[in-house]
Protein backbone atom coordinates (compact mmCIF):
# COMPACT_ATOMS: atom_id res chain seq x y z
CA UNK A 1 0.00 0.00 0.00
CA UNK A 2 2.62 2.59 0.89
CA UNK A 3 4.76 1.23 -1.67
CA UNK A 4 1.88 1.65 -3.77
CA UNK A 5 1.29 5.30 -2.91
CA UNK A 6 5.09 6.19 -3.40
CA UNK A 7 5.37 4.76 -6.77
CA UNK A 8 2.58 7.23 -7.88
CA UNK A 9 3.46 9.96 -5.99
CA UNK A 10 6.79 9.15 -8.22
CA UNK A 11 4.67 9.01 -11.34
CA UNK A 12 2.77 12.05 -10.65
CA UNK A 13 5.89 14.03 -10.05
CA UNK A 14 7.00 12.52 -13.54
CA UNK A 15 4.06 13.89 -14.99
CA UNK A 16 3.79 17.16 -13.58
CA UNK A 17 7.26 17.98 -14.31
CA UNK A 18 6.26 17.06 -18.00
CA UNK A 19 3.47 19.37 -17.73
CA UNK A 20 5.32 22.30 -16.34
CA UNK A 21 7.26 22.44 -19.94
CA UNK A 22 5.51 24.61 -22.68
CA UNK A 23 4.53 21.71 -24.62
CA UNK A 24 4.09 23.43 -28.02
CA UNK A 25 7.66 25.51 -27.84
CA UNK A 26 8.54 26.12 -30.87
CA UNK A 27 10.96 28.27 -33.05
CA UNK A 28 10.07 31.06 -35.08
CA UNK A 29 10.92 29.46 -38.10
CA UNK A 30 8.87 26.07 -37.37
CA UNK A 31 5.95 28.48 -37.33
CA UNK A 32 6.68 30.78 -40.36
CA UNK A 33 6.61 27.24 -41.87
CA UNK A 34 3.22 26.04 -40.65
CA UNK A 35 1.91 29.67 -42.07
CA UNK A 36 3.78 28.69 -45.12
CA UNK A 37 1.58 25.19 -45.22
CA UNK A 38 -1.41 26.81 -45.36
CA UNK A 39 -0.53 29.90 -47.71
CA UNK A 40 0.52 27.24 -50.22
CA UNK A 41 -3.11 26.32 -50.18
CA UNK A 42 -4.38 29.67 -51.97
CA UNK A 43 -3.56 29.63 -55.65
CA UNK A 44 -0.86 31.89 -57.01
CA UNK A 45 1.42 31.51 -53.76
CA UNK A 46 4.95 33.37 -54.34
CA UNK A 47 6.34 33.01 -51.50
CA UNK A 48 6.55 35.80 -48.82
CA UNK A 49 8.13 39.44 -48.43
CA UNK A 50 9.58 41.31 -45.52
CA UNK A 51 9.17 44.31 -47.69
CA UNK A 52 5.05 43.81 -48.20
CA UNK A 53 5.51 42.62 -44.35
CA UNK A 54 7.10 46.05 -43.51
CA UNK A 55 4.25 48.09 -45.25
CA UNK A 56 1.76 46.12 -44.02
CA UNK A 57 2.89 46.51 -40.59
CA UNK A 58 3.41 50.06 -40.83
CA UNK A 59 -0.14 51.01 -42.53
CA UNK A 60 -3.40 51.90 -42.08
CA UNK A 61 -5.83 49.87 -43.23
CA UNK A 62 -9.17 51.97 -43.52
CA UNK A 63 -9.50 51.64 -39.09
CA UNK A 64 -7.85 54.54 -37.00
CA UNK A 65 -4.82 52.29 -35.86
CA UNK A 66 -2.31 50.15 -37.43
CA UNK A 67 0.15 47.72 -35.94
CA UNK A 68 2.32 50.54 -35.30
CA UNK A 69 -0.08 51.87 -32.35
CA UNK A 70 0.82 49.89 -29.97
CA UNK A 71 3.87 47.96 -31.08
CA UNK A 72 6.32 51.21 -32.65
CA UNK A 73 7.37 51.39 -35.94
CA UNK A 74 10.38 49.52 -34.29
CA UNK A 75 9.63 46.38 -33.80
CA UNK A 76 12.60 46.11 -31.38
CA UNK A 77 11.80 47.95 -29.16
CA UNK A 78 9.14 48.13 -26.28
CA UNK A 79 5.67 49.33 -27.13
CA UNK A 80 2.46 50.95 -25.77
CA UNK A 81 -0.83 49.63 -25.76
CA UNK A 82 -2.75 52.55 -28.08
CA UNK A 83 -5.97 52.50 -25.48
CA UNK A 84 -4.18 51.53 -22.38
CA UNK A 85 -1.05 53.02 -22.37
CA UNK A 86 0.23 49.47 -20.81
CA UNK A 87 3.78 48.23 -22.02
CA UNK A 88 3.97 45.73 -24.44
CA UNK A 89 7.38 43.81 -24.79
CA UNK A 90 9.24 44.26 -28.37
CA UNK A 91 7.46 42.10 -30.92
CA UNK A 92 10.58 41.26 -33.02
CA UNK A 93 12.04 37.53 -32.15
CA UNK A 94 15.86 38.96 -32.10
CA UNK A 95 14.79 41.21 -29.10
CA UNK A 96 12.18 39.52 -27.01
CA UNK A 97 13.02 35.41 -27.19
CA UNK A 98 9.96 34.71 -26.28
CA UNK A 99 7.68 35.76 -29.02
CA UNK A 100 6.44 33.26 -31.72
CA UNK A 101 7.52 30.58 -29.70
CA UNK A 102 3.79 29.12 -28.98
CA UNK A 103 1.53 29.04 -32.22
CA UNK A 104 -1.65 29.29 -29.96
CA UNK A 105 -0.52 32.20 -28.47
CA UNK A 106 0.58 33.96 -32.19
CA UNK A 107 -2.49 32.81 -33.32
CA UNK A 108 -4.74 34.34 -30.79
CA UNK A 109 -3.38 37.50 -31.16
CA UNK A 110 -2.91 38.36 -35.15
CA UNK A 111 -6.97 37.13 -34.98
CA UNK A 112 -7.51 39.68 -32.56
CA UNK A 113 -5.10 42.60 -33.89
CA UNK A 114 -6.05 42.03 -37.24
CA UNK A 115 -9.48 42.10 -35.75
CA UNK A 116 -8.48 45.58 -34.51
CA UNK A 117 -6.84 46.96 -37.31
CA UNK A 118 -8.39 45.46 -40.16
CA UNK A 119 -11.65 44.39 -38.89
CA UNK A 120 -11.47 40.92 -40.73
CA UNK A 121 -9.27 38.05 -39.97
CA UNK A 122 -5.59 38.03 -41.77
CA UNK A 123 -4.56 35.76 -44.48
CA UNK A 124 -1.56 33.56 -43.78
CA UNK A 125 -0.01 35.60 -47.15
CA UNK A 126 -0.44 38.89 -44.57
CA UNK A 127 0.67 36.85 -41.23
CA UNK A 128 3.79 35.24 -43.38
CA UNK A 129 5.13 38.42 -44.48
CA UNK A 130 4.64 39.91 -41.79
CA UNK A 131 6.52 37.26 -39.59
CA UNK A 132 8.93 37.39 -42.50
CA UNK A 133 9.89 40.87 -42.08
CA UNK A 134 10.20 40.62 -38.20
CA UNK A 135 12.68 38.12 -38.82
CA UNK A 136 14.61 40.43 -40.71
CA UNK A 137 14.87 43.16 -37.83
CA UNK A 138 18.22 43.34 -35.65
CA UNK A 139 18.39 44.32 -32.39
CA UNK B 1 20.25 71.89 49.43
CA UNK B 2 22.02 69.38 47.86
CA UNK B 3 22.37 68.16 44.06
CA UNK B 4 20.21 64.42 43.76
CA UNK B 5 19.48 62.30 40.87
CA UNK B 6 15.66 62.42 40.36
CA UNK B 7 15.07 61.07 36.96
CA UNK B 8 16.63 57.84 36.66
CA UNK B 9 17.97 57.07 32.93
CA UNK B 10 14.87 54.77 31.80
CA UNK B 11 12.38 56.87 33.13
CA UNK B 12 14.03 60.30 31.02
CA UNK B 13 14.20 57.95 27.97
CA UNK B 14 10.59 56.83 28.29
CA UNK B 15 9.80 60.44 28.73
CA UNK B 16 11.43 61.65 25.60
CA UNK B 17 10.36 58.93 23.10
CA UNK B 18 7.26 58.49 24.40
CA UNK B 19 6.77 62.72 23.37
CA UNK B 20 8.67 62.63 20.14
CA UNK B 21 6.74 58.97 19.24
CA UNK B 22 3.12 60.90 20.17
CA UNK B 23 3.89 64.06 17.77
CA UNK B 24 5.09 62.05 14.90
CA UNK B 25 2.16 60.02 14.54
CA UNK B 26 0.33 63.11 15.26
CA UNK B 27 2.18 65.03 12.43
CA UNK B 28 1.73 61.80 10.13
CA UNK B 29 -1.89 60.51 10.56
CA UNK B 30 -3.49 63.19 7.95
CA UNK B 31 -1.58 61.25 4.89
CA UNK B 32 -1.89 57.89 3.99
CA UNK B 33 1.01 58.00 2.50
CA UNK B 34 2.85 57.66 5.83
CA UNK B 35 1.06 55.11 7.27
CA UNK B 36 3.90 53.10 8.01
CA UNK B 37 5.70 55.45 10.06
CA UNK B 38 2.14 56.52 11.50
CA UNK B 39 1.57 53.23 12.91
CA UNK B 40 5.96 51.83 13.70
CA UNK B 41 5.22 55.10 16.32
CA UNK B 42 2.14 53.33 17.35
CA UNK B 43 3.74 50.25 18.46
CA UNK B 44 6.40 51.97 20.07
CA UNK B 45 4.27 53.64 22.07
CA UNK B 46 2.16 50.81 22.96
CA UNK B 47 5.94 49.13 23.95
CA UNK B 48 6.79 52.23 25.74
CA UNK B 49 3.67 52.02 27.60
CA UNK B 50 4.08 49.00 28.91
CA UNK B 51 7.79 49.32 29.78
CA UNK B 52 6.83 52.17 31.95
CA UNK B 53 3.91 50.07 33.99
CA UNK B 54 6.76 47.71 34.69
CA UNK B 55 9.10 50.63 35.64
CA UNK B 56 6.45 51.92 37.94
CA UNK B 57 7.01 49.32 40.04
CA UNK B 58 10.52 48.07 39.56
CA UNK B 59 12.16 51.50 38.62
CA UNK B 60 14.10 54.21 40.50
CA UNK B 61 12.45 55.80 43.37
CA UNK B 62 10.83 58.76 41.40
CA UNK B 63 9.78 56.97 39.35
CA UNK B 64 7.52 54.22 41.07
CA UNK B 65 3.99 54.33 41.54
CA UNK B 66 3.99 54.33 45.27
CA UNK B 67 6.09 57.76 45.68
CA UNK B 68 3.42 59.78 43.41
CA UNK B 69 0.25 57.97 44.68
CA UNK B 70 -2.10 60.66 44.87
CA UNK B 71 -5.98 61.29 44.71
CA UNK B 72 -7.72 63.43 41.76
CA UNK B 73 -8.65 65.19 44.55
CA UNK B 74 -5.39 66.00 46.08
CA UNK B 75 -4.60 66.67 42.38
CA UNK B 76 -7.20 69.54 42.21
CA UNK B 77 -6.45 70.55 45.61
CA UNK B 78 -2.66 71.05 44.59
CA UNK B 79 -3.77 72.71 41.12
CA UNK B 80 -6.07 75.17 43.37
CA UNK B 81 -3.34 76.13 45.51
CA UNK B 82 -1.12 76.66 42.39
CA UNK B 83 -3.61 79.52 40.97
CA UNK B 84 -3.71 81.14 44.08
CA UNK B 85 -0.29 81.37 43.58
CA UNK B 86 1.51 79.36 46.85
CA UNK B 87 2.19 75.29 45.85
CA UNK B 88 4.68 73.22 47.26
CA UNK B 89 7.67 72.36 45.59
CA UNK B 90 7.86 68.42 44.72
CA UNK B 91 10.67 66.98 44.14
CA UNK B 92 8.98 64.30 41.94
CA UNK B 93 5.87 64.32 40.35
CA UNK B 94 3.32 66.79 41.98
CA UNK B 95 -0.10 65.49 42.88
CA UNK B 96 -1.37 67.53 39.82
CA UNK B 97 1.43 66.31 37.56
CA UNK B 98 0.52 62.48 38.63
CA UNK B 99 -3.36 62.56 37.39
CA UNK B 100 -1.25 63.84 34.16
CA UNK B 101 1.39 61.18 33.95
CA UNK B 102 -1.64 58.25 34.94
CA UNK B 103 -4.34 59.59 32.28
CA UNK B 104 -1.52 60.16 29.23
CA UNK B 105 -0.56 56.30 29.63
CA UNK B 106 -4.04 55.53 30.20
CA UNK B 107 -4.92 57.14 27.51
CA UNK B 108 -2.23 56.35 25.17
CA UNK B 109 -2.84 52.78 25.66
CA UNK B 110 -6.53 53.60 24.66
CA UNK B 111 -5.08 55.61 21.33
CA UNK B 112 -2.34 52.54 20.27
CA UNK B 113 -5.37 49.96 20.92
CA UNK B 114 -8.13 51.56 19.21
CA UNK B 115 -4.93 52.23 16.27
CA UNK B 116 -4.43 48.46 16.30
CA UNK B 117 -7.93 47.75 15.71
CA UNK B 118 -8.91 50.41 13.00
CA UNK B 119 -5.76 48.82 11.23
CA UNK B 120 -6.70 45.37 11.76
CA UNK B 121 -10.68 45.98 10.83
CA UNK B 122 -10.41 48.97 7.82
CA UNK B 123 -6.79 47.41 6.29
CA UNK B 124 -7.03 44.33 7.18
CA UNK B 125 -3.64 44.64 8.41
CA UNK B 126 -0.89 44.71 11.11
CA UNK B 127 -1.41 42.50 14.77
CA UNK B 128 -4.72 42.58 15.06
CA UNK B 129 -5.91 42.37 10.82
CA UNK B 130 -9.05 39.83 10.26
CA UNK B 131 -10.38 40.47 13.81
CA UNK B 132 -12.67 42.51 13.30
CA UNK B 133 -15.16 43.87 9.92
CA UNK B 134 -14.23 46.66 7.90
CA UNK B 135 -17.59 48.54 9.45
CA UNK B 136 -16.80 47.49 13.49
CA UNK B 137 -13.23 49.20 12.33
CA UNK B 138 -14.64 52.13 11.23
CA UNK B 139 -16.28 52.43 14.41
CA UNK B 140 -13.07 51.91 16.15
CA UNK B 141 -11.42 54.34 14.40
CA UNK B 142 -13.59 57.33 15.82
CA UNK B 143 -12.38 56.23 19.44
CA UNK B 144 -8.77 56.20 18.01
CA UNK B 145 -9.27 60.03 16.65
CA UNK B 146 -11.11 60.95 20.37
CA UNK B 147 -8.56 59.84 22.24
CA UNK B 148 -5.55 60.91 20.21
CA UNK B 149 -7.64 64.67 20.66
CA UNK B 150 -7.55 63.66 24.24
CA UNK B 151 -4.52 63.18 24.33
CA UNK B 152 -3.30 66.26 22.79
CA UNK B 153 -5.43 68.19 24.97
CA UNK B 154 -3.69 66.42 27.87
CA UNK B 155 -0.63 67.28 26.36
CA UNK B 156 -1.07 70.83 26.05
CA UNK B 157 -2.04 71.12 29.98
CA UNK B 158 1.06 69.10 31.17
CA UNK B 159 2.79 71.36 28.74
CA UNK B 160 1.27 74.27 30.63
CA UNK B 161 1.74 72.84 34.19
CA UNK B 162 6.09 72.17 33.48
CA UNK B 163 5.54 76.53 32.33
CA UNK B 164 4.08 77.20 35.42
CA UNK B 165 5.85 75.45 37.67
CA UNK B 166 9.20 76.42 36.26
CA UNK B 167 8.25 79.96 36.64
CA UNK B 168 6.68 79.29 40.24
CA UNK B 169 9.82 77.56 41.80
CA UNK B 170 12.17 79.41 39.49
CA UNK B 171 13.72 76.48 38.63
CA UNK B 172 14.24 74.59 34.99
CA UNK B 173 11.68 71.76 34.94
CA UNK B 174 12.43 70.39 31.22
CA UNK B 175 16.42 70.54 31.93
CA UNK B 176 15.72 68.10 34.55
CA UNK B 177 14.12 65.97 32.43
CA UNK B 178 16.87 65.79 30.14
CA UNK B 179 19.64 65.36 33.01
CA UNK B 180 17.60 63.99 35.59
CA UNK B 181 19.70 66.05 38.67
CA UNK B 182 17.64 68.49 40.29
CA UNK B 183 18.12 71.29 44.00
CA UNK B 184 16.89 68.59 47.02
CA UNK B 185 17.03 69.32 50.81
CA UNK B 186 19.56 67.47 52.61
CA UNK B 187 17.32 64.60 53.59
CA UNK B 188 15.98 64.30 50.36
CA UNK B 189 16.58 60.38 48.29
CA UNK B 190 18.73 60.11 45.71
CA UNK B 191 17.64 57.76 42.45
CA UNK B 192 19.68 55.42 40.70
CA UNK B 193 20.77 56.15 37.48
CA UNK B 194 19.63 52.16 35.96
CA UNK B 195 22.08 52.49 32.99
CA UNK B 196 22.11 49.73 32.28
CA UNK B 197 18.58 48.91 31.63
CA UNK B 198 18.52 52.67 29.97
CA UNK B 199 20.99 51.33 27.52
CA UNK B 200 18.97 48.11 26.90
CA UNK B 201 15.82 50.12 26.17
CA UNK B 202 17.72 52.05 23.57
CA UNK B 203 18.79 48.65 21.97
CA UNK B 204 15.60 47.05 21.88
CA UNK B 205 14.10 50.42 20.49
CA UNK B 206 17.09 50.77 17.48
CA UNK B 207 16.75 47.66 16.79
CA UNK B 208 12.26 47.50 16.91
CA UNK B 209 12.88 50.30 14.34
CA UNK B 210 15.82 48.85 12.04
CA UNK B 211 13.64 45.68 12.15
CA UNK B 212 10.71 47.61 11.23
CA UNK B 213 12.38 50.01 8.54
CA UNK B 214 14.65 47.37 6.43
CA UNK B 215 12.08 45.22 6.22
CA UNK B 216 9.73 47.93 4.56
CA UNK B 217 12.67 49.43 2.86
CA UNK B 218 13.91 46.19 1.16
CA UNK B 219 10.34 44.88 0.51
CA UNK B 220 8.30 47.13 -0.60
CA UNK B 221 5.72 46.54 -2.55
CA UNK B 222 6.79 49.02 -5.61
CA UNK B 223 10.17 47.14 -6.05
CA UNK B 224 9.15 43.94 -5.58
CA UNK B 225 6.91 44.55 -8.52
CA UNK B 226 9.75 46.00 -10.64
CA UNK B 227 8.19 49.71 -10.33
CA UNK B 228 11.25 50.90 -9.77
CA UNK B 229 12.86 53.06 -6.96
CA UNK B 230 12.71 56.87 -5.61
CA UNK B 231 9.31 56.31 -3.78
CA UNK B 232 9.17 58.96 -1.04
CA UNK B 233 7.11 56.96 1.42
CA UNK B 234 8.30 53.48 3.03
CA UNK B 235 5.22 51.11 1.99
CA UNK B 236 3.26 49.01 4.02
CA UNK B 237 2.92 45.73 2.92
CA UNK B 238 -0.58 43.68 3.86
CA UNK B 239 -1.26 40.33 2.82
CA UNK B 240 -0.88 39.09 -0.53
CA UNK B 241 -4.27 38.06 -2.91
CA UNK B 242 -5.29 35.12 -4.04
CA UNK B 243 -3.25 35.02 -7.39
CA UNK B 244 -3.50 32.97 -10.77
CA UNK B 245 -1.09 32.81 -13.64
CA UNK B 246 -3.70 32.23 -16.46
CA UNK B 247 -5.46 34.58 -15.34
CA UNK B 248 -2.69 37.17 -15.26
CA UNK B 249 -1.11 35.87 -18.64
CA UNK B 250 -5.04 36.45 -20.30
CA UNK B 251 -5.70 39.40 -18.52
CA UNK B 252 -3.17 41.60 -18.26
CA UNK B 253 -1.74 41.64 -21.17
CA UNK B 254 -3.47 44.44 -22.64
CA UNK B 255 -4.33 45.95 -19.49
CA UNK B 256 -3.27 45.55 -15.89
CA UNK B 257 -4.51 42.67 -14.54
CA UNK B 258 -7.65 44.09 -12.91
CA UNK B 259 -7.69 42.12 -9.33
CA UNK B 260 -11.08 40.05 -9.09
CA UNK B 261 -11.87 41.07 -5.55
CA UNK B 262 -12.42 44.65 -7.56
CA UNK B 263 -15.61 43.78 -9.00
CA UNK B 264 -18.78 41.21 -7.71
CA UNK B 265 -19.35 37.78 -9.60
CA UNK B 266 -22.13 39.41 -11.82
CA UNK B 267 -19.79 41.50 -13.40
CA UNK B 268 -17.16 38.89 -14.35
CA UNK B 269 -19.55 36.54 -15.73
CA UNK B 270 -21.14 39.60 -18.07
CA UNK B 271 -17.68 40.68 -18.80
CA UNK B 272 -17.25 36.83 -19.81
CA UNK B 273 -20.35 36.21 -21.59
CA UNK B 274 -19.70 39.65 -23.69
CA UNK B 275 -16.36 38.62 -24.31
CA UNK B 276 -16.93 39.11 -28.09
CA UNK B 277 -17.57 42.83 -27.57
CA UNK B 278 -14.97 43.51 -24.59
CA UNK B 279 -14.48 47.40 -25.22
CA UNK B 280 -13.77 46.92 -28.62
CA UNK B 281 -12.67 43.69 -29.16
CA UNK B 282 -13.02 40.54 -29.35
CA UNK B 283 -11.30 38.67 -26.87
CA UNK B 284 -11.63 35.19 -28.22
CA UNK B 285 -10.63 33.04 -25.74
CA UNK B 286 -11.77 29.22 -26.25
CA UNK B 287 -14.53 27.63 -23.78
CA UNK B 288 -11.85 25.82 -21.31
CA UNK B 289 -9.65 29.07 -21.02
CA UNK B 290 -12.80 31.34 -20.47
CA UNK B 291 -14.35 28.78 -17.93
CA UNK B 292 -10.58 28.61 -15.81
CA UNK B 293 -11.03 32.27 -15.79
CA UNK B 294 -14.54 32.96 -15.17
CA UNK B 295 -13.76 30.04 -12.12
CA UNK B 296 -10.40 32.55 -10.54
CA UNK B 297 -12.97 35.52 -10.75
CA UNK B 298 -15.78 34.31 -9.28
CA UNK B 299 -14.10 32.62 -6.98
CA UNK B 300 -12.29 36.05 -5.77
CA UNK B 301 -14.84 38.57 -6.36
CA UNK B 302 -15.78 41.44 -4.40
CA UNK B 303 -18.27 39.80 -2.12
CA UNK B 304 -15.70 36.92 -1.33
CA UNK B 305 -12.85 39.63 -0.14
CA UNK B 306 -12.92 41.44 3.11
CA UNK B 307 -10.51 43.43 1.89
CA UNK B 308 -11.52 47.42 1.95
CA UNK B 309 -11.24 48.03 -1.62
CA UNK B 310 -13.66 44.92 -2.42
CA UNK B 311 -16.61 45.64 0.56
CA UNK B 312 -16.59 49.14 -0.71
CA UNK B 313 -16.56 48.73 -3.88
CA UNK B 314 -19.26 46.21 -3.88
CA UNK B 315 -21.88 47.69 -1.34
CA UNK B 316 -21.55 50.65 -3.81
CA UNK B 317 -22.94 49.13 -6.47
CA UNK B 318 -26.57 48.47 -6.89
CA UNK B 319 -28.02 44.99 -6.82
CA UNK B 320 -29.40 45.47 -10.25
CA UNK B 321 -26.34 46.28 -11.86
CA UNK B 322 -23.30 44.42 -13.37
CA UNK B 323 -21.05 47.29 -14.10
CA UNK B 324 -18.01 46.15 -17.01
CA UNK B 325 -16.02 49.43 -15.52
CA UNK B 326 -14.39 49.44 -12.14
CA UNK B 327 -13.91 53.17 -12.84
CA UNK B 328 -17.64 53.15 -13.16
CA UNK B 329 -18.71 51.93 -9.71
CA UNK B 330 -19.67 54.75 -7.47
CA UNK B 331 -17.29 54.21 -4.91
CA UNK B 332 -14.59 54.36 -7.59
CA UNK B 333 -16.08 57.62 -8.80
CA UNK B 334 -16.26 58.84 -5.22
CA UNK B 335 -12.76 58.29 -4.47
CA UNK B 336 -11.19 59.50 -7.65
CA UNK B 337 -13.35 62.68 -8.02
CA UNK B 338 -11.41 64.91 -6.18
CA UNK B 339 -8.26 64.35 -8.53
CA UNK B 340 -7.33 67.68 -10.42
CA UNK B 341 -7.72 67.04 -14.39
CA UNK B 342 -4.04 67.73 -14.91
CA UNK B 343 -3.23 64.64 -13.14
CA UNK B 344 -5.27 62.79 -15.61
CA UNK B 345 -4.00 63.97 -18.44
CA UNK B 346 -0.44 64.19 -17.08
CA UNK B 347 1.86 62.13 -19.71
CA UNK B 348 2.84 59.33 -17.04
CA UNK B 349 -1.21 58.52 -16.08
CA UNK B 350 -3.07 59.50 -19.51
CA UNK B 351 -5.78 56.74 -18.75
CA UNK B 352 -8.23 56.26 -16.36
CA UNK B 353 -7.35 52.54 -16.38
CA UNK B 354 -3.80 52.86 -15.86
CA UNK B 355 -4.20 52.13 -12.08
CA UNK B 356 -0.64 51.37 -11.55
CA UNK B 357 0.57 54.86 -12.24
CA UNK B 358 -0.58 56.15 -9.14
CA UNK B 359 -1.48 53.10 -7.03
CA UNK B 360 2.14 51.22 -6.95
CA UNK B 361 0.40 48.09 -5.68
CA UNK B 362 -1.67 48.15 -8.31
CA UNK B 363 -0.27 45.25 -9.97
CA UNK B 364 -1.08 42.99 -6.86
CA UNK B 365 -4.69 44.23 -6.85
CA UNK B 366 -4.13 45.34 -2.84
CA UNK B 367 -4.47 49.08 -3.44
CA UNK B 368 -3.17 50.00 0.47
CA UNK B 369 -3.68 53.54 0.97
CA UNK B 370 -0.04 53.75 1.91
CA UNK B 371 1.04 52.73 -2.30
CA UNK B 372 -0.78 55.56 -3.57
CA UNK B 373 1.15 58.46 -5.21
CA UNK B 374 -0.10 60.72 -7.87
CA UNK B 375 3.08 60.80 -10.31
CA UNK B 376 4.16 64.80 -10.70
C1 LIG C 1 -4.39 47.75 -29.59
C2 LIG C 1 -3.00 47.40 -29.48
C3 LIG C 1 -2.38 46.47 -30.52
C4 LIG C 1 -2.43 46.60 -31.89
C5 LIG C 1 -3.08 47.71 -32.70
C6 LIG C 1 -1.69 45.49 -32.41
N1 LIG C 1 -1.23 44.70 -31.39
FE1 LIG C 1 -0.19 42.97 -31.58
N2 LIG C 1 -0.22 42.71 -29.58
C7 LIG C 1 -0.75 43.60 -28.68
C8 LIG C 1 -0.58 43.08 -27.34
C9 LIG C 1 -1.01 43.76 -26.05
C10 LIG C 1 0.06 41.83 -27.48
C11 LIG C 1 0.46 40.84 -26.37
C12 LIG C 1 1.71 41.31 -25.73
C13 LIG C 1 2.28 40.30 -24.77
O1 LIG C 1 2.05 39.10 -24.90
O2 LIG C 1 3.01 40.76 -23.92
C14 LIG C 1 0.26 41.64 -28.90
C15 LIG C 1 0.85 40.51 -29.44
C16 LIG C 1 1.02 40.31 -30.76
C17 LIG C 1 1.55 39.10 -31.31
C18 LIG C 1 1.94 37.87 -30.53
C19 LIG C 1 3.41 37.51 -30.62
C20 LIG C 1 3.82 36.44 -29.65
O3 LIG C 1 4.14 35.34 -30.07
O4 LIG C 1 3.84 36.75 -28.45
C21 LIG C 1 1.57 39.27 -32.67
C22 LIG C 1 2.03 38.27 -33.72
C23 LIG C 1 1.06 40.59 -32.95
N3 LIG C 1 0.74 41.20 -31.77
C24 LIG C 1 0.94 41.14 -34.20
C25 LIG C 1 0.29 42.31 -34.49
C26 LIG C 1 0.01 42.79 -35.82
C27 LIG C 1 0.42 42.08 -37.09
C28 LIG C 1 -0.69 43.93 -35.70
C29 LIG C 1 -1.30 44.78 -36.81
C30 LIG C 1 -2.23 44.07 -37.66
C31 LIG C 1 -0.83 44.18 -34.28
N4 LIG C 1 -0.23 43.19 -33.57
C32 LIG C 1 -1.51 45.27 -33.75
C33 LIG C 1 -1.35 44.80 -28.95
C34 LIG C 1 -1.63 45.27 -30.23
C1 LIG D 1 -6.96 42.38 -26.39
C2 LIG D 1 -6.81 43.30 -25.30
C3 LIG D 1 -7.55 42.98 -24.00
C4 LIG D 1 -7.54 41.81 -23.29
C5 LIG D 1 -6.80 40.53 -23.61
C6 LIG D 1 -8.37 42.03 -22.12
N1 LIG D 1 -8.85 43.31 -22.12
FE1 LIG D 1 -9.95 44.18 -20.66
N2 LIG D 1 -9.96 45.92 -21.71
C7 LIG D 1 -9.36 46.14 -22.94
C8 LIG D 1 -9.60 47.49 -23.37
C9 LIG D 1 -9.10 48.11 -24.67
C10 LIG D 1 -10.34 48.11 -22.33
C11 LIG D 1 -10.84 49.55 -22.28
C12 LIG D 1 -9.76 50.40 -21.70
C13 LIG D 1 -10.10 51.87 -21.64
O1 LIG D 1 -11.26 52.26 -21.72
O2 LIG D 1 -9.15 52.65 -21.47
C14 LIG D 1 -10.55 47.09 -21.31
C15 LIG D 1 -11.22 47.31 -20.12
C16 LIG D 1 -11.39 46.37 -19.13
C17 LIG D 1 -12.05 46.62 -17.87
C18 LIG D 1 -12.65 47.92 -17.42
C19 LIG D 1 -11.65 48.83 -16.78
C20 LIG D 1 -12.33 50.00 -16.13
O3 LIG D 1 -12.63 49.91 -14.93
O4 LIG D 1 -12.56 51.02 -16.81
C21 LIG D 1 -12.04 45.45 -17.17
C22 LIG D 1 -12.59 45.22 -15.79
C23 LIG D 1 -11.37 44.47 -17.99
N3 LIG D 1 -10.97 45.06 -19.15
C24 LIG D 1 -11.18 43.16 -17.62
C25 LIG D 1 -10.54 42.21 -18.40
C26 LIG D 1 -10.45 40.82 -18.07
C27 LIG D 1 -11.02 40.18 -16.84
C28 LIG D 1 -9.75 40.22 -19.07
C29 LIG D 1 -9.40 38.74 -19.20
C30 LIG D 1 -10.53 37.87 -19.36
C31 LIG D 1 -9.40 41.26 -20.03
N4 LIG D 1 -9.92 42.44 -19.60
C32 LIG D 1 -8.64 41.06 -21.17
C33 LIG D 1 -8.63 45.21 -23.65
C34 LIG D 1 -8.38 43.92 -23.26
C1 LIG E 1 -4.39 59.74 -11.14
C2 LIG E 1 -4.04 58.79 -10.13
C3 LIG E 1 -4.94 57.56 -9.91
C4 LIG E 1 -5.28 56.60 -10.83
C5 LIG E 1 -4.86 56.49 -12.28
C6 LIG E 1 -6.09 55.65 -10.11
N1 LIG E 1 -6.24 56.04 -8.81
FE1 LIG E 1 -7.18 55.02 -7.32
N2 LIG E 1 -6.81 56.51 -6.02
C7 LIG E 1 -6.10 57.65 -6.30
C8 LIG E 1 -6.11 58.50 -5.12
C9 LIG E 1 -5.43 59.86 -5.02
C10 LIG E 1 -6.83 57.81 -4.11
C11 LIG E 1 -7.08 58.23 -2.68
C12 LIG E 1 -8.34 58.99 -2.56
C13 LIG E 1 -8.69 59.24 -1.10
O1 LIG E 1 -8.04 58.70 -0.22
O2 LIG E 1 -9.64 59.95 -0.88
C14 LIG E 1 -7.26 56.57 -4.72
C15 LIG E 1 -8.02 55.60 -4.04
C16 LIG E 1 -8.34 54.38 -4.58
C17 LIG E 1 -9.00 53.34 -3.85
C18 LIG E 1 -9.45 53.42 -2.44
C19 LIG E 1 -8.43 52.85 -1.53
C20 LIG E 1 -8.98 52.66 -0.16
O3 LIG E 1 -8.28 52.11 0.65
O4 LIG E 1 -10.10 53.08 0.09
C21 LIG E 1 -9.15 52.28 -4.71
C22 LIG E 1 -9.76 50.93 -4.40
C23 LIG E 1 -8.59 52.68 -5.98
N3 LIG E 1 -8.11 53.96 -5.85
C24 LIG E 1 -8.59 51.88 -7.09
C25 LIG E 1 -8.13 52.30 -8.33
C26 LIG E 1 -8.23 51.48 -9.54
C27 LIG E 1 -8.82 50.07 -9.61
C28 LIG E 1 -7.69 52.22 -10.54
C29 LIG E 1 -7.58 51.83 -12.01
C30 LIG E 1 -8.82 51.38 -12.65
C31 LIG E 1 -7.25 53.49 -9.97
N4 LIG E 1 -7.54 53.50 -8.63
C32 LIG E 1 -6.63 54.50 -10.69
C33 LIG E 1 -5.46 57.95 -7.48
C34 LIG E 1 -5.56 57.21 -8.64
Amino acid sequence: MLRKSYTSGLMFMVIAGLAAQPVFAETPDQILASIQNDAKATPGFQGFSAARGESFFKAKHGKESSCVSCHTDNPAAQGKHATTGKPVQPLAPSANAERFSDPAKVEKWFKRNCNDVLGRVCTAQEKGDVLTYLLTIKK
Amino acid sequence: MKRVLVWDVPTRLFHWLFATSFAIAWLTSENDQWLSVHTFFGYLMLGLIGFRLIWGVAGGHYARFTSFRYSPMAGLAYLRQVLSGSGTRYLGHNPAGSQAVYLLLALGLAVCITGLFTQGGEEQQGAAAGLMSIAAGRMVKEGHEITAILMLLLVFGHLAGVAVESWLHKENLPRSMVTGIKDAPEDAPASRPYRLTGAMMLVAVTAFGAWWFFYALHHPIEKRLGYGEGVPHVAFVGTKLPDNAQWREECGSCHLAFHPSLLPARSWQRMMAEQEKHFGTDLALDESTSKALLDFMVNNAAEKSAREAAVKINSSIKPEDAPLRITETPYWVKKHQDIAESDWRSAKVKSKVNCGACHQDAEAGTFEDAAMHIPR
